[in-house]
């Protein structure tokens, strides 16, 4: 079933796709929702994702075994759901990495049951320079 | 010592993005290229930056700081690039347009010969005592780089509950970045009436997670004995001054600094490169030469950017132009700004260069909506152009092709911007 | 009328009955109460009658304000307990530093403590370096004497322990046509009482110092004054007492003593007692209470605050030496600094400092107003003076008596104490003469119990830390082969090797925090203070001590920088 938009008051979104962080306005018109303020179409499909389910991409870095490079940062390879940004953040906290990975290696799979896996983006452990 | 004297067309100082780009575009040209960089690893900043957002202009994607280095360090081992790690660049002599440069390595001390020196040294960050920060001196007083460097690099905090002072994009980074560890971030105080970073960072990283901004208010004292206990907050008046009466005591562990970064330039200032006190790097031509023949700039060194594909598209510019063998004379003309504008770059055109694009960047001295920009030399208007939003912490690009009958005569470019009247 | 009543009278016009004055073995003593700090330090000053005391003891209580307890460090343990050395130096300052090295020439056992993490925490490194030819003092004070002294053995002593000291030279200007008369005929004066100066007209002195103010109309130059790094003369005094056999514990608070029968028997501290022939009393601000405790308080300590500033290596490009205006201090007020420029020895320019009553000890705060007062006040000199170009600034509360001259003496009542008491400005410049006679004292109380000789193993040559970027080309390529740590910069303003912040880690006194490498060679004392080498200098103390990172102390125990894991710290 496809969520529904409920938008009683007008609301202004700053578009961060892109550098030009785009302010789209976002005003109940009809039953639905009219926008403007986007530059691209990417700047729409990102305000109506944000009045549905806001996602996001969580960086951060995970703990490993090895002293020279004592954690190692980390992405969802995919957007998550905003509620959950911390839940994952505290569920990579237990994770102590034992392999010397490399950048786009799967770290932690389906995480918090999100469906997205976390994948390394430095190759920190495995590189010399 | 290592006397013998090594010989390289184009040697780059410092391999950050710029220092990468620029040194993988010297050797794409076909230069004996040298890369020194004074950390054991490549990538400069970008090392500790493993936020996204990275590339969007460049590949499309949002990539982190380290996965967007990498980009460029994979392409290393198959370049003719030489690299240097832990090599620390102590002096530069000029012999002719020639450079002669003492670095101190591990190995020893080396002699390096160079036709053309690319400085792509980056910048650094305004510290509490530049700022003013009073009080009494103890730990617990970080820049957001800083901060970041423990936090991501070592993988420590450097604070439990902190006050972030400043809005600049790494102290909006920082303040997500310490939330998602597990520190309490109790606000980002930001003197001025508006945030200096990114529109897309304030949102991200402050609204995304209920940090509070406060504009209009500053640090005016900080307390603690070995180590930071509280801040003192106050607002500001017309002249940034911490208005009496307007004091608040905040119990923290931590204040962090987001103030802003100043490009490093003490090389280029030691072998007499002019810079331009606007942007505090030095003063170059559209191919990033300084007025120093066969010196260049590029990257935070030659101003401080807020997108890292920008700083790449600046150390390529340089990298090219570094490792062109011949050059003829320059015939130089200036770029001036009016105060509507912080800065333009570059600060001249050469007038005998054969390309007729050229690429400046620019940004406004006060938020603007519906900005007309113009550039003109005298009488005759060169461009206007229509912005919808200005904003100081964006920097705009501006591809301009310029003819060589627009470029005659010795009248300097000038940058102007107006809010248009609403009708 | 006697002198006691003159003096009550003055105080009572001034303070309506609420201060009077006493008579005590021999000094006088003020009593009573006042709101303001200012007033008991009036009223003290007001009451200064040398001739006829040996010493002013201001009991004068604050009302509506708690003076703070000196600050204590949080260690306790028992390793001094018991110790019987032949004397003990209270305070590690420039002074305690000089006199355990000096006692170390004698065949003597010596223990120095000092309550803070190292040597020359307080006054000493929150100075400004300047080692002064001895302008503005008075011919028949005791500062006076022991500064003219100390002047002539810099080249020596610094020499002796590889220190770097220059002998810069200091310029007094003056503005307008009138000083300059006076400065002319004031050459003859200093020629004939010393310090010897030479008057410079306006363009010999434009000719020297180009960039300064372009109303100076005539100077006088002392060829005699110098720079020194004044925490890096104690460490390095301390370091050579060290290395003849000084025993040091830091972190170690004098808390109380017995004294029986005019003689001190045994001194508490937080980590033991102490039972030593002879006590050395170098406390600076605190020398007062260890008076009290060791029932010989005939002087007070005022404590008066000054707040310096630094600016970066390339605004001290601007000037070459010492220089500062005359009648820049302010009329009103005796005994304050005027201040001036000072070019340090690591080629900074120093400007300040003030001077301000405080009854705060240990009050380092910084404030935004007398720095912007210190930097008006200077511009006489130097118009183009700007915060913008300062790196850091920082505070020092100087230890001034109200008869503002030094103490050194044997006790007055008590037989087994020396104090060197009192020291503010020129301690610095001092502090080596200061050493000899107060050595020499502990030996001759000493020598009441047992005959004290020289020591024979005595040693005064100390070498520092190895400054690798004065060095040549060739001799930094030698010196990277033998240890290529002096290869990795870890600095980059200051360009400070690896080698040279591990060096720092085991000298003969150590270090184990940043600020302690710091001020022993320098990574963060540059323009980026600390930003890009605090990381780096924290993991090498962390591999050489083999403690974790998040145990290292930015200064002090209780000042650590990191608090643990990422993901594991909570709140």
């Amino acid at each position: 079933m496809r969520d529904t938009i409920k938008l009683t008051q007008p609301k202004e979104i700053v578009c961060i796709v892109c550098p030009n962080g785009c302010r789209v306005l976002c005003e109940p018109s009809d039953g639905g929702v009219r926008y403007s303020g986007y530059q691209c179409k990417r700047g729409l499909a990102y305000a109506e994702a944000e009045l549905i389910r806001p996602m996001r991409t969580l960086t951060t870095s995970v703990k490993t075994a090895f002293a020279d490079a004592p954690v190692v940062s980390v992405r969802t390879a995919g957007e998550i759901e905003k509620s959950k940004l911390r839940e994952v953040a505290g569920e990579l906290g237990k994770l102590t990495l034992s392999k010397r990975v490399k950048i786009g290696d799967v770290v932690a799979q389906n995480v918090c049951g999100t469906g997205v896996d976390v994948v390394c983006t430095s190759d920190r452990l495995v590189q010399s320079l | 010592m290592n006397t013998d004297l090594q010989t390289f067309d184009v040697t780059v100082i410092g391999a950050g993005p710029a220092g990468l780009a620029a040194a993988l575009e010297a050797d794409r040209q076909g230069a004996k290229t040298l890369l020194i960089e004074r950390e054991a690893r490549l990538g400069g900043i970008l090392k500790q930056c493993i936020h996204d957002g990275f590339g969007i202009v460049r590949y499309g994607e949002k990539l982190s700081g380290p996965e967007y280095a990498e980009r460029f360090i994979e392409r290393l081992p198959d370049s003719g690039v030489t690299v240097w790690t832990l090599s620390f660049v102590s002096g530069i002599e000029r012999v002719g347009t020639d450079s002669f440069l003492t670095v101190i390595t591990r190995e020893g001390m080396k002699r390096v010969r160079t036709r053309s020196l690319v400085l792509a040294t980056g910048c650094r960050e305004r510290t509490s005592r530049q700022i003013g920060v009073h009080g009494r001196h103890c730990a617990g007083v970080f820049t957001a780089g800083t901060a970041q460097y423990y936090t991501n690099i070592l993988g420590k905090l450097p604070t439990k509950r902190c006050v972030i002072l400043g809005s600049g994009d790494i102290g909006l980074i920082m303040a997500r970045r310490l939330t998602i560890e597990g520190a309490e971030v109790v606000g980002v105080y930001e003197a001025k009436p508006t945030p200096s970073g990114l529109t897309r960072n304030v949102s991200q990283c402050l609204w995304d997670f209920d940090i509070p901004l406060h504009t209009g208010k500053t640090v005016s004292r900080v307390f603690g004995d070995a180590r930071l206990t509280a801040v003192e907050i106050a607002s500001v008046d017309g002249c940034m001054c911490p208005i009496a009466g307007t004091e608040e005591i905040i119990p923290c562990d931590a204040l962090i600094l987001s103030v802003g970064l100043i490009p490093e330039n003490e090389l280029a200032q030691s072998i007499g490169v002019p810079l331009d006190p606007k942007t505090k790097g030095a003063i170059v031509d559209e191919r990033n030469e300084t007025l120093l023949q066969g010196v260049f700039a590029c990257g935070n060194a030659l101003h401080v950017n807020d997108l890292v594909d920008y700083v790449s598209e600046s150390g390529e510019t340089a990298g090219k132009a570094a490792a062109g063998s011949d050059r003829p004379e320059r015939e130089l003309l200036p770029v001036e700004c009016d105060q509507s504008l912080l800065y333009v770059v570059p600060q001249r055109l050469d007038k005998a260069a054969a390309e007729s694009e050229r690429v400046f960047f620019f940004r406004s001295s006060a938020d603007m909506d519906n900005a007309l920009l113009t550039v003109s030399r005298g009488e005759t208007r060169l461009l206007s152009k229509r912005y919808a939003h200005l904003r100081p912490p964006e920097m705009e690009r501006l591809p301009l092709a310029l003819s060589s009958e627009q470029l005659a005569g010795e009248e300097p470019l000038l940058f102007h911007l107006e809010e248009a009247t609403h009708a | 009328m006697s002198c006691l009543s003159k003096i009550n009278q003055r105080l009572n016009v001034r303070f309506g009955g609420r201060v009077t004055a006493r008579e005590h073995d021999g000094c006088l003593v003020l009593e009573g109460a006042l709101e303001s700090w200012d007033d008991i330090v009036e009223a003290g000053l007001m009451a200064i009658n040398r001739r006829r005391y040996d010493g002013l003891v201001n009991d004068i209580a604050l009302i509506g304000g708690e003076i703070p307890p000196m600050r204590l460090p949080k260690l306790q343990d028992d390793v001094l307990d018991g110790a019987t050395p032949d004397v003990l130096v209270i305070g590690g300052g420039i002074v305690g530093c000089a006199v355990a090295r000096e006692c170390a020439r004698y065949d003597m056992s010596v223990l120095l403590v000092d309550k803070e993490h190292d040597i020359a925490m307080q006054t000493t490194s929150r100075n400004d370096g300047m080692v002064h030819p001895g302008v503005d003092l008075i011919p028949g004070q005791i500062k006076r004497h022991y500064n003219m002294r100390g002047n002539r053995m810099y080249d020596a002593v610094c020499k002796e322990l590889d220190v770097p000291f220059r002998r810069s030279g200091q310029y007094i200007c003056f503005h307008g046509t009138k000083l300059a008369l006076a400065a002319f005929f004031g050459q003859f004066y200093y020629r004939l009482i010393g310090p010897y100066g030479r008057y410079l007209g306006k363009r010999a002195f434009a000719k020297r110092e180009p960039n300064m103010s372009k109303t100076i109309s005539a100077a006088l130059y002392f060829p005699s004054a110098g720079v020194v790094s004044p925490y890096g003369l104690a460490i390095a005094y301390a370091e050579n007492a060290v290395d003849n056999g000084v025993r040091l514990s830091l972190d170690t608070a004098v808390l109380g003593m017995t004294v029986k029968d005019g003689a001190i028997q045994s001194v508490q501290t937080n980590r033991g007692t102490i039972c030593p022939k002879v006590v050395v009393n170098a406390a600076g601000v605190f020398a007062e209470e260890i008076a009290r405790m060791a029932q010989d308080r005939f002087f007070s300590i005022h404590p008066r605050k000054g707040t310096n500033t630094i600016l970066d290596h390339k605004a001290a490009e601007r000037m070459m030496t010492i220089v500062s205006s005359f009648g820049t201090a302010s009329p009103k007020k005796r005994h304050t600094k005027g201040g001036g420029l000072v070019k340090t020895i690591d080629d900074n320019t120093l400007v300040g400092p003030d001077a301000v009553e405080t009854y705060m000890k240990e009050d380092f705060t910084t404030n935004a107003q007398n720095i912007a007062d210190v930097f008006e006040k200077q511009s006489r000199t130097d118009p183009a003076l700007h915060m913008r170009d300062a790196i850091t600034y920082f505070s020092g509360v100087r230890a001034a008596t109200y008869e503002e001259d030094f103490v050194i003496r044997k006790g007055k009542w008590t037989r087994n104490i020396v104090h060197a008491a009192g020291i503010q400005s020129p301690g610095l410049t001092a502090a080596p003469a200061i050493a000899v006679d107060v050595s020499r004292m502990a030996a001759e109380l000493l020598g009441q119990t047992r005959e004290v000789k020289q020591n024979p193993a005595f040693h005064p040559i100390r070498k520092g830390i190895v400054r690798a970027n004065e060095l040549t080309s060739e001799q930094r390529d030698a010196l990277i082969r033998r240890d290529p740590d002096y290869g990795e910069i870890v600095c980059r303003c200051e360009q400070i090797s690896k080698g040279e912040v591990k060096a720092a880690l085991h000298r003969s006194v150590p270090c184990d925090t940043l600020d302690g490498v710091k001020r022993r060679v320098r990574p963060g004392m540059g323009r980026c203070q600390g930003g890009f080498c605090g990381p780096l200098v924290l993991q090498i103390i962390a591999a050489e001590t083999g403690r974790p990172l998040e145990q290292i102390d930015k200064s002090a125990p209780g000042g650590e920088v990191l608090y643990g894991t990422i993901k594991e710290v909570r709140p």
